[in-house]
């Protein structure tokens, strides 16, 4: 089709074409820096950290305690998540429905939740509404009731959502996951029973809610369009007299020392696919190992252009999704493969999942995976800090994790430094393929023939939980 | 508060490509990020009786590669640039969105028009796509306790087949397609005069303007795709079914109401009456079902919008042994008084307080900006109707909210969806 009488024309053609043909380059880059809030202690040992930004009339606050579902008693698992979202069902102004009323009125949220490490409440509203939602939120946090009456629902509901989760495959596999990596500490908890429920009573709320909720053991995190003197002076009026108290316990039982391959299955009859979970312990949060483990994690199986999704999903065609995930809490951590399988596809995921382990472990990540890796973890750190809600999550777990004072200025630099030796470092230490647990959650008589060669041990469970020792 | 808020207004800015391709720009510098939002007119609205699903498998078809991008570089691309990016089909529309850090616009428009003018539409693909998608309706629809409930009331509220079936469609319809219909489909639904382009963020307009127009201004123009008819008879298409769920833990229901199209009077007010009754711990069907008689474990509701009839749901899983019809029966009350004496101030203010609150907080992100500035210019061909809709709803008055809710909730025409436990009934 080409000739040398067209020539011109071509060139023409192949230049405009070849602008088009690889991917443009960037524009002159923008600057993003994240100003560092400011910060104070009151008298009352509370922290507060303000972060003004006047940008749109709205305000993000969070007042969070180093108190989490791991202090539950030994003999009253779910207390801690009872007595947090017990806060806004009753105070001494207010009953469940005259609260739940006036936030709504003001078209505000507040609530309040346990995770494993913290209670965290938390609201928002038009800025319009600032001075209302700080009161509303020092009554929740200072002044609950417990009254019997909401507590008894709580008590109805809980049981019956827990009987609902036993319907839900990724809970199932969490709960068995949870319980080989983390044995007899805390974090092995997925989830109380309906006989913690129902023994839960006012008195060990309150008293729980006693030692807990103490100024010592807070902060409090204001975003938004707010002003930090008038802010720390109100807080000052709103949490006059509140005492302090001791901090909880950090010293809890160490994670079960693992020699082999385990391999749990979830028999759950008639189930259309597997979902499969495959574990070993990780990091904590203040690890130092985390800026390498977060940009090994990204190049393995952290998003849809990784390693694993790229051979599971993209290659294989075997699910919708397969990722890797590091959790990192605060006092220890899991590392975990995941992905929901067509049940005779089950095997061969697996055998894929273990080459991508291996692999990251014995041949180095290459130069463009790492840069790819880290031009990802840099670039979407500030589209997480355009909402008031994310940035006020960045500020949140920075406070509550201990973490530097610029770590948010200094994260992209972090992630950046990280070197393609301390990726396989980290690979080698914190993902460990002869020690994992393996938990499927599917229908056991269809894929337990593909899948018992890939560990060490075999063990069948119920949905209920109870293991049929038969198989 | 409020009945007046009034915020900055956005800078909007429209051009049209000679292409036909509709541009929108929306420049806001507060932080160095940029959002591309592509919405497509095609929707499961627009399927044949033979192809359902062809709307979906298409959003996967998209990420498959194009004459310079090699099958899912959009992803890698995306994600090496440090952005963030998805698609989605609804009945209305299939979208593809990305935000980037500022300086990566031109990447943004590179990738989403080299899609637009050269998708790898080959069997290789459409086999590997066939298989994620069944993959997809395995996970979210087969496999999960009452995952199909959604799709069966649509069944059961449209008469209209264009309205009637599921966006997921059926297996058997992506089975049946070949590479030809594809072909088709993308020829006449991915066109640049089919499409609206929306950018968001931290750009200047004029380079920006210059971007687009390199990018997609040699993309031909097609015939406009055939007219679409999805008008419905007022009647639903069903009153009553019964579904045996063998996933399903515990028995549940599902009432459905069609209603008017969006951005009527009628579906303004039926959208807030909806806020009454079941959004939120002092929603009213919060406050008598799951607190007051505590017979239900979870309530649910929300007002699917369309360009054409629309719908309202409200659902509930009740506690086991609890009599369903009684429930029901409760559910009617309420909105029987709604009807009768409509909605007290409180109601009122608090309605609108969140309605003030929601939209000041949807226009924090640069995605949720592209991405309602879009359906504006797609639907209603007026991308600025972003400055007036919270105008528009906070003029909604009590009185209309109570009219709307006696015609169109407080009725025998609407559809009511059973959930049995199927091991149940094997017991």
């Amino acid at each position: 089709m080409i000739d040398s009488n067209n020539m011109q024309g071509f060139n023409v053609l192949s230049s405009q074409f070849s602008a088009l043909s690889s991917p443009p380059n960037p524009l002159a880059p923008v600057g993003f820096e994240i100003p560092q809030p400011f910060q104070t202690t009151l008298d009352n040992g509370l922290h507060v950290v303000v972060f003004e930004d006047e940008r749109l009339p709205l305000v993000s606050f969070r007042l969070a305690f180093f108190t989490g579902d791991i202090h539950d008693p030994s003999d009253s698992h779910g207390l801690t998540s009872a007595m947090a979202t017990q806060l806004t069902e009753g105070t001494e102004n207010y009953t469940s429905l005259q609260l739940a009323e006036k936030v709504e009125r003001l078209g505000a949220n507040i609530s309040a939740h346990a995770s494993y490490d913290f209670v965290t409440v938390s609201a928002s509203s038009l800025s319009l509404y600032a001075n209302e939602m700080l009161d509303l939120m020092a009554e929740v946090a200072l002044r609950p009731t417990f009254p019997e009456e909401e507590l008894d629902l709580y008590r109805r509901n809980t049981v019956e959502h827990l009987k609902f989760q036993r319907s839900q495959p990724p809970f199932l596999a969490a709960e068995q996951a949870a319980r080989h990596i983390y044995g007899t500490h805390p974090y092995a908890r997925v989830s109380p029973t309906a006989a913690d429920i129902e023994k839960l009573t006012r008195e060990n709320l309150a008293r729980h809610h006693r030692r807990a909720v103490v100024p010592n053991n807070a902060i409090l995190i204001a975003v938004g369009d707010v002003k930090k003197e008038e802010l720390v002076s109100k807080l000052n009026d709103e949490f006059q007299g509140w005492e302090q108290g001791s901090l909880p316990p950090s010293d809890f039982d160490a994670l079960p020392v693992r020699t082999g391959r385990t391999l749990t299955i979830v028999d759950r009859k008639g189930s259309a696919q597997s979902n499969i979970v495959i574990a070993n312990s990780g990091i904590k949060r203040l690890d130092p190992d985390y800026f390498a483990v977060l940009v090994m994690n990204q190049v393995l199986g952290a998003g849809a252009s990784s390693r694993v999704f790229m051979n599971i999903r993209e290659d294989k065609g075997y699910t919708y999704g397969a990722y890797t995930r590091v959790d990192a809490k605060r006092l220890a951590g899991d590392f975990e493969a995941t992905a929901e399988v067509r049940n005779e596809v089950t095997g061969a995921s697996l055998k894929e999942f273990f080459y991508e382990l291996n692999r990251i472990r014995v041949e180095r990540v290459s130069d463009e995976e790492i840069a790819d890796a880290k031009s990802f973890l840099t670039g979407v750190f500030p589209i997480r800090a355009e909402t008031q809600e994310g940035l006020t999550n960045l500020l949140v777990n920075q406070q509550l994790y201990g973490l530097p004072d610029d770590y948010l200025q200094q994260y992209r630099a972090n992630v950046d430094a990280v070197t393609a030796e301390q990726i396989q470092e980290a690979a080698r230490k914190h993902i460990r393929p002869d020690e994992v647990a393996i938990v499927i959650v599917g229908d056991a008589d269809e894929i337990i023939e593909q899948v018992k060669e890939y560990a060490d041990t075999v063990e069948v469970f119920d949905t209920d939980g109870r293991q049929n020792p038969e198989r | 508060m409020p009945h007046s808020f009034s915020l900055p207004p956005l800078e909007i800015i429209e051009h049209t490509l000679p292409n036909g391709l509709r541009v929108v720009l929306n420049p806001d510098s507060a932080i160095p990020v940029v959002s591309v939002a592509v919405y497509y007119n095609v929707g499961s609205r627009n399927e044949r009786e033979d192809r359902t699903g062809f709307a979906h498998l298409f959003e996967h078809m998209m990420f498959q590669g194009s004459a310079n991008v090699p099958k899912a570089g959009h992803f890698q691309y995306i994600m090496k640039a440090g952005g963030t990016m998805n698609g989605t089909t609804s009945s209305e529309r299939t979208n593809y969105y990305e935000t980037l850090p500022a300086d990566q616009l031109p990447l943004a428009l590179w990738l989403e028009s080299d899609r637009m003018r050269s998708l790898a539409v080959t069997q290789e693909n459409l086999d590997n796509q066939r298989d994620a998608v069944k993959e997809e309706k395995r996970l979210r629809y087969d496999n999960q306790p009452y995952g199909q409930i959604f799709d069966l009331i649509n069944e059961m509220i449209y008469k209209n087949f264009a309205n009637s079936h599921s966006t997921i469609g059926s297996m058997d319809h992506l089975d049946a397609a070949s590479v030809e219909d594809c072909q088709e489909f993308f020829r006449i639904y991915y066109a640049p005069n089919n499409a609206v382009v929306v950018l968001s963020g931290s750009f200047d307009v004029d380079e920006a303007l210059k971007l687009v127009e390199t990018y997609f201004g040699d993309i031909p123009s097609q015939p406009l795709p055939p007219e679409l008819d999805v008008t419905e008879p007022e009647e639903v298409a069903a009153t009553y079914r019964e579904w045996q769920d063998p996933l399903a833990p515990f028995p549940a229901f599902l009432i459905g109401w069609k209603i008017p199209k969006r951005r009527t009077p009628e579906f303004n007010a039926l959208y807030l009456a909806g806020k009454i009754l079941y959004d939120g711990d002092s929603s009213r069907l919060y406050q008598k079902l799951v607190k007051g008689d505590e017979s239900v474990i979870q309530l649910f509701g929300f007002t699917d919008e369309r360009r054409g009839p629309s719908s309202i749901f409200i659902g509930a899983i009740p506690k086991p042994d609890e009599d369903l019809s009684k429930i029901r029966e409760a559910i009617m009350n309420e909105i029987k008084d709604l009807a009768t004496h409509g909605p007290t101030a409180a109601e009122m203010e608090k309605i609108e307080n969140q309605f003030v609150n929601a939209t000041v907080r949807t226009r924090q992100s640069s995605m949720s900006r592209a991405q309602w500035i879009a359906e504006y210019a797609l639907y209603d061909g007026d991308p600025k109707l972003i400055h007036t809709e919270l105008e528009t709803m906070l003029s909604v008055t009590a009185e209309d909210i109570r009219l709307a809710v006696a015609h169109y909730l407080n009725t025998e025409n609407r559809s009511l969806l059973d959930i049995v436990p199927a091991s149940q009934t094997q017991i």
